[in-house]
This record gives C-alpha cells, structure tokens and sequence, in this order.
C-alpha cells in the first residue's frame, strides 16, 4: 500500500510545484477539449434544434443515427480517422495524423451525437407553447430558437457539459490518432494511460486529479453561465 | 379578411376539424363556442398559420397565406392556457414589438400605454413566477394586442380573469376596434360574455360548424336501439328521451332553448323529458328575451320573454321543471 501514499505525495508534490510536463499536457488538453467542444455543439445543438422541431422525411430515421452514435466504440472511431488521416487515406495529403488535430477531429466525431441527440431531447422537453408564442408574436427562425433554448438552458448546460465531459475524457481514439506524442499530442488521459503502465503511478495520479479539476471548473463555470434558476 | 378554406385537420387519424368555410370578415368581432374538444384551438392554431392543415388552405386578404413570416405578422393568438418568457413582464409585452421591428426607443413607451391600459402596469417588473394565472392571462393579452396585428385570435382569454378584468379586456378591445378595426375572433365557453360582445356566433361541435344554437350541447354516447322508438341517452346524472335515425355511438346532443317549457310545477303534457331545478341565473342576450339558466342535474337554458319571467317569478333561486320533446332534441 506505500506506492499508493508515495503516489498521493507525489501527485501533490508535482501539482504545487508547477511541473513543466504537467503544465504542458493539462494546457494541451484544455486547448483540445475546448475546441472539439465548441465544434461539436456548434453543429449539434443546432442539429438537435433541427430533430426536435423540424418534420422532414427521413427525421426519423436520423434520430435513429445519432442514437446509435452514441454507442458507437471510441476505438472504431479512431480505427477509421487512421483509414482516413494515414498518407495513402482520402485525407492523407492534408498530414494530420499524429498531430493534435486529429485529436479533435476525434473528439468531435464522438462528441457530435451527444450534443445532437441530447440537445434534440432539451429541446423536445420545452412546452410547444413557447415556440407557438413567439412565431404568432412575429418572432423569424432564430429569435424562435432563441427564445426555445432559453427555456431550454439547463438541458442545453447539460449537452455543453457532457459534449466536454467526452472530449477531455478521451483516450482510446487519441491515442490511436494523436500518437501520444511528448510535448505535441500527449493529453492528460493519454498520459495517464502511458504513465501508468510505466509504473509512475504518482505522475499518472497527479495527472488524474488534474483531469478532475479540470471537470470541476469547467462545470462551475457553466453552472454561472446559466445563470441563477429565476424564471 | 381571414378564410379557412375547405380545412381540415386530423391528428394520427382522427379529424378533429373539418370546416369547408370559415371566415373572418375585417373588423368583425366573432365569437367561436362549443364544448371541450370541439375543435376550437386547433381552429384558431390553423387561422394563426401555426399549424399546417391536413387539407385546405387558410387565406388572407384573398390570397393563400403561407406559414411565412410575413403572412404571421398578421395574426396573433393567445392560447388557451398562455405562457410567459423567461424574463420580466416588461420583456415580454417588448417581445412582439422588438421581433416586429420597432426601434428600441419606441419599445418601452408602447408596452407601458397598452400596460395601463389592461391595467398590468404594476407587474412589469414581475416575473412569471410571481404571477397568478389571472394575471398571465392578462399579461398575453397586452403582449398580443400591442403588436397590433390585423387580426387577433383569443383562445378562452378570460377564464382565469374575475369580473372586473374581464369587462376591462372586453372595453379595452372595443377601444381598439374603433381605433384600427381590428379583427378580433375569440373562443369561449362562457356563453353571456360571447353574446354580450360578439357580432357574430358560431357554435363549433365535433369539429364542424354546428346548425344549432350554442345553449345546451352535450357530448353523448348514444346507446344502440330501435330508430323508431324513443331512445334514452344519459348525459350526466340525466338520461334524456331522444328520437334519432343514427346508430348507436358518440354524437352531439343538442337542444334549443326555444324549444323548453318551463312552469314551476311538474305539468302533465307529450313531453318526454321533465327535469326539476332551481334558477341559477338570468341573462338578457337582447331586449324582450331573457335565458334562465336552471340547474336540474345538468345545466339546461331556457330561452322565456319577460313576461313569462314576471308571471312565473323566475329569479335565481326559485324552483322550476324544464320540459321538452323527444323530437325537439337535435342529435348530430
């Protein structure tokens, strides 16, 4: 049981002191995870919008997709970005394997069902009256949904929260992608993983509380984002 | 102005209107009444371009009206249970104006005229959770009318609002008629505000436009029987004696109110149906004709002149037997 005690002091000990490495992976990380967050709900929350409001052919079909997306394995994922990204791949010309690009080309292909499918439910949730009321008080398409995702700001907290819960997260599909690479693609899940087979058990625990810090206050931040609960 | 022309709408299957003309003429103040899930909402939801019909088109100004923005400016409605924006009072009698685009300077000077004048100017700066739902009701109204659309829909405006509101938005709405002639078509279920204030009454029963007048109708069961003889149909605690050709079933039943007697004492006569009650109201729909309201099980009117009010001294209270035929009961 001293390794694990050793760990924590250590884990400690490389927080205070400011680590270079440490430092290094959490901004990577931060850097990726913010990113491929921002992508994702960009085109899934305006996705999900579309699912929940809109009756075209096919809808349903497409809520069957993006359902399934959720399951869908991190490292199938990852096993197809390398089909992908790898010099003789569709998208080889453009040398984004191993980079920390396609660690949010990743994130965001995993990250993308969840906003889609999560908003698509916040917003299904918000009384048809609320989009009734502002189409007959002359409201156009986007102050509508607006108006739908105020009513809607503590599911749609909840889609941020998870989109980014997935992304920083990550390590199957990072790993098969970014390479794991020192200083460029190494983020904190990937690190962990590494540092952890390597025996250094208090560097990857350290990492590790790193990465629920990160949780944390990303989550805090989002809660005074929404505001308080005041109708 | 506004037409429904040949309209109807089926939910999963089921229509639940079916209206081969419908209009609102510039102006006109209508009135739509008839019991629950006659079809009243869905009527003002597809008037208002929110709902795509199944079939039909609604028209404005003689041209078919798309779901368009353009078109919705025209029409606003006020739903039968509104609801209000996140936000102040003050936010969302500025929504529709704000949406229309009138500058933000003009914005607080209009919705703090049409406040006053629904007398919701104490609650601008109240939230909706510290509102009764009176004072919502009241609130969506200011909201709607002072985007001052060609046409205003108001679904059962008053039926959270006591006495006083209500005759305040019925004043407050003649105003605007004079002042613009707005297009007003308001569902209802309570009978003497839509004959007090409306021009024009249409009774809407199982999602169509009803030959009868609006007192007295009932959704039944009609139980299978001879169509020859009397049938005996029961709405609420009453079973009331009917003649009717249709098989057995849901139906409406309706019976005018021109076609009760009333005495005060049970009388012998051909009359098949005898119901004994007590006055709860009169009202006066125009000069001459008073409707006495009994409660003899259910609610029935009676529709009596004057005189027989003075001669029978019907006033609330006073015990009364309605009587009417079997063949006087309209089944459809």
């Amino acid at each position: 049981m001293d390794f694990l005690a050793d760990g924590w002091r250590r884990a400690v000990h490389l927080l205070l002191s400011g680590d270079a490495e440490v430092l290094g992976v959490t901004l990577l990380t931060l850097k990726v995870a913010l990113i491929a967050t921002t992508i994702a709900c960009a085109i899934g929350i305006p996705a999900g919008f579309v699912l929940a409001t809109r009756a075209f052919w096919g809808r349903r079909a497409a809520l069957t997709v993006v359902n399934t997306a959720l399951a869908f394995p991190t490292v199938v994922v990852g096993l197809l970005l390398i089909g992908l990204l790898s010099r003789r791949g569709p998208l080889g010309a453009f040398s984004l394997l191993y980079t920390w690009q396609a660690i949010v080309i990743a994130d965001v292909l995993l990250a993308l069902p969840i906003a889609a499918a999560l908003s698509a439910a916040a917003v299904q949730g918000v009384d048809a009256r609320f989009r009734r009321t502002a189409q007959t008080l002359g409201a156009g398409t986007w102050r509508t949904a607006w108006t739908v995702a105020r009513e809607a700001r503590f599911g749609l907290a909840a889609v941020v929260t998870a989109a980014f819960g997935q992304c920083v997260a990550e390590v199957g599909a990072a790993l098969m992608v970014g390479g794991n690479i020192r200083g460029e693609t190494r983020t904190l899940t990937t690190a962990v993983t590494l540092h952890a087979a390597q025996g250094d058990f208090g560097l990857a625990l350290a990492l590790g509380l790193v990465l629920i810090a990160l949780a944390l206050v990303v989550n805090v931040a989002l809660q005074v984002l929404q505001g308080t609960g005041r109708a | 102005m506004l037409e429904l022309r040949g309209v109807r709408q089926r939910y999963e299957g089921r229509t639940v209107l079916d209206l081969d003309h419908f209009v609102l003429d510039r102006g006109a103040t209508v009135a739509i009444v008839g019991p629950n899930g006659a079809g009243k909402s869905t009527l003002l939801r597809l008037a208002a371009l929110l709902e795509a019909p199944s079939e039909g088109e609604v028209w404005i100004d003689g041209r078919p009206a798309s779901r368009s923005r353009p078109y919705r400016r025209r029409v606003t409605l006020v739903e039968q249970r509104p609801v209000l924006f996140r936000g102040t009072v003050r936010k969302n009698l500025g929504y529709g104006l704000l949406a229309g685009g009138v500058s933000r300077d003009a914005v607080p000077g209009r919705l703090e005229a049409m406040a006053r004048r629904l007398d919701v100017h104490p609650l601008l700066d109240r939230r909706r959770s510290e509102l009764s739902e009176g004072e919502i009701q009241r609130v969506a109204v200011a909201r709607a009318l002072v985007v001052e659309t060609d046409v205003l829909l108001l679904d059962e405006p008053v039926s959270s609002a006591d006495r006083a509101a209500t005759q305040q938005l019925f004043r407050v709405l003649a105003e605007e008629r004079e002042r613009r002639s707005v297009t007003v078509c308001l569902a209802s279920h309570q009978l003497e505000d839509a004959y007090r204030w409306s021009d024009d009454l249409r009774v809407l029963a199982d999602g169509r436009l009803a030959p009868v007048t609006p007192e007295n109708l009932f959704r039944v069961d009609i139980p299978p029987g001879d169509p020859e003889a009397a049938r005996h149909v029961p709405v609420g605690p009453l079973t009331i004696a009917v003649v009717t050709e249709r098989p057995g079933g849901p139906a409406i039943l309706a019976v005018a109110p021109s076609d009760i007697f009333v005495s005060r004492e049970r009388v012998m006569s051909s009359a098949r149906n005898h119901f004994s009650g007590q006055v709860s109201r009169l009202v006066r729909p125009r000069p001459g004709l008073v409707h006495v309201t009994a409660e003899v099980g259910i609610e029935l009117v009676a529709a009596v002149t004057e005189e027989a009010v003075r001669e029978l001294g019907l006033m609330p209270g006073a015990a009364v037997t309605y009587a009417f035929k079997a063949s006087a009961v309209r089944i459809f």
